[in-house]
């Protein structure tokens, strides 16, 4: 009986913490030196391009498995870049992202979806100062190999675009929109390489 | 012909005047000149801004331009040329320096306050790519250390001698990083004009303190 009991025991024990190894997704980190969040505006006439140099990650991603598959993006504000100094500062500043008071731009996904052809709509949270908006995130998705410059290591790719209405999440008050100066829908590409050990 | 003293006294006087006219002349010239600068050549960031931030900014970028030209005039003050000692007196020259050193870091502080309100107090150009601004910031602290250690020297007990090098230096070293901090921070003066009028004040000022400084280095090799 006692014989009985610690097998038991033994076996409940391997098949708790089998379980959530199997059924998590795989994990891959960012490669941030090959990754951002690019978007652009209208400015009258012309587009201005910015992208954000300071986020985190994570990504659960396999394709066999997207009930358990995630992608988390954490977006500092402050990073803004568009190449000029002050406009960026302006860019953080009560006028459009309040750096100050909403230090982040968060995407959290709920549910994943597989669209065909190497597309995964990614329904998540996108959260904008401090207010959580549904958002799909269509990512395509490249695929998965070995690094070519790193032994060991497999390198997966996503790529997605998504136009947001910037006046919809409340980045800005719209009165250079109504100037006609900058324009309210904002296209937002998202490309990520991610790295795995093998 | 021989003139009456009386006469001459009043000559002597009548030249004093003009003289002092002409320079009171020059100066609010220089300072219509620069404040206009905002106006005429509006920098994009002012664009950008609507209602009191507008009113703010451009505030801010009048009081910078009146501080950087009274540092100017603080730094010539300060060489006591004999054009200046002659005309004024030395110890009116003194009193004016110290007065416009104070009007100097309070037009400082203004512009400080005035130019980084509207972007907002916890949104401040740190790091690298606002090194324009930090540069300012420098030279704010510079003007600061100038000014406090100018008026509680005593309290402080820095001794005069040490205390004047390092006075006269970091007014070098103002000039020179109000020059760098102009330049690189403001639009306005990506522009010829006001861009080619600031250079020609600083080597204008640089100009002066050098005939300055060697007429007083002969007169001290002749005795």
């Amino acid at each position: 009986m006692k014989r009985f009991s610690m097998v038991l025991l033994a076996l409940l024990f391997l098949i708790a913490t089998i379980q959530p190894v199997l059924a998590a997704a795989r994990v891959w980190e960012l490669d941030k030196g090959h990754s951002n969040f690019y978007f652009s505006v209208d400015h009258i006439f012309s587009k201005v391009h910015g992208q954000f140099n300071d986020y985190s990650g994570e990504i659960r991603f396999d394709p066999d498995n997207l009930a358990e598959s995630r992608f988390h993006f954490a977006i500092k504000t402050a990073s803004v870049d568009t190449n000029i100094a002050k406009r960026d500062k302006h860019l953080q500043s009560a006028d459009f992202f309040d750096s100050a008071k909403y230090p982040l731009l968060t995407f959290e996904s709920t549910k994943i979806t597989d669209a065909g052809n190497g597309l995964y709509e990614v329904l998540g949270n996108f959260t904008v100062k401090g207010q959580a908006y549904d958002l799909v995130l269509p990512l395509s998705f490249a695929g998965i190999k070995d690094h070519p410059a790193a032994k060991g290591k497999e390198v997966a790719g996503f790529n997605g675009k998504v136009t947001i209405d910037r006046l919809v999440h409340k980045i800005g008050t719209g009165k250079f929109y109504d100037l006609g100066v900058v324009g309210k829908d904002v296209e937002i590409f998202v490309s990520l390489e991610a790295l795995s050990s093998k | 012909m021989v003139m009456p003293k009386n006469s001459q006294s009043n000559n002597r006087q009548l030249v004093r005047k003009l003289r002092i006219s002409c320079i009171i002349g020059f100066l609010v010239i220089v300072i219509g000149g620069a404040i206009s600068i905002p106006f005429i050549y509006e920098s994009q960031t002012l664009w950008y801004k609507i209602g009191v931030d507008k009113t703010m900014l451009r505030a801010g970028q009048i009081t910078g331009l009146l501080a950087v030209i009274l540092l100017f005039v603080q730094i010539i003050l300060a060489v006591r040329g004999k054009f200046l000692q002659e005309l004024f007196g030395l110890p009116s020259l003194m009193r004016w320096h110290r007065v416009n050193g104070v009007l100097v870091f309070v037009l400082v502080l203004c512009h400080v306050t005035l130019v980084l309100a509207p972007e907002g107090f916890l949104n401040l150009p740190i790091g690298m790519k606002y090194w324009p601004e930090l540069v300012g910031l420098i030279l704010f602290l510079i003007v600061f250390v100038m000014v406090v250690s100018s008026l509680f020297r005593q309290q402080l007990g820095f001794a005069y001698i040490r205390w004047r090098t390092i006075h006269k230096s970091l007014g070098y070293l103002a000039l020179v990083l109000v020059a760098i901090h102009v330049l690189f921070v403001s639009e306005s003066f990506e522009h010829s004009i006001p861009r080619t009028g600031l250079i020609a004040a600083v080597a204008t000022v640089v100009i002066i303190v050098f005939r300055v400084k060697t007429a007083a280095l002969q007169k001290k090799r002749k005795q």
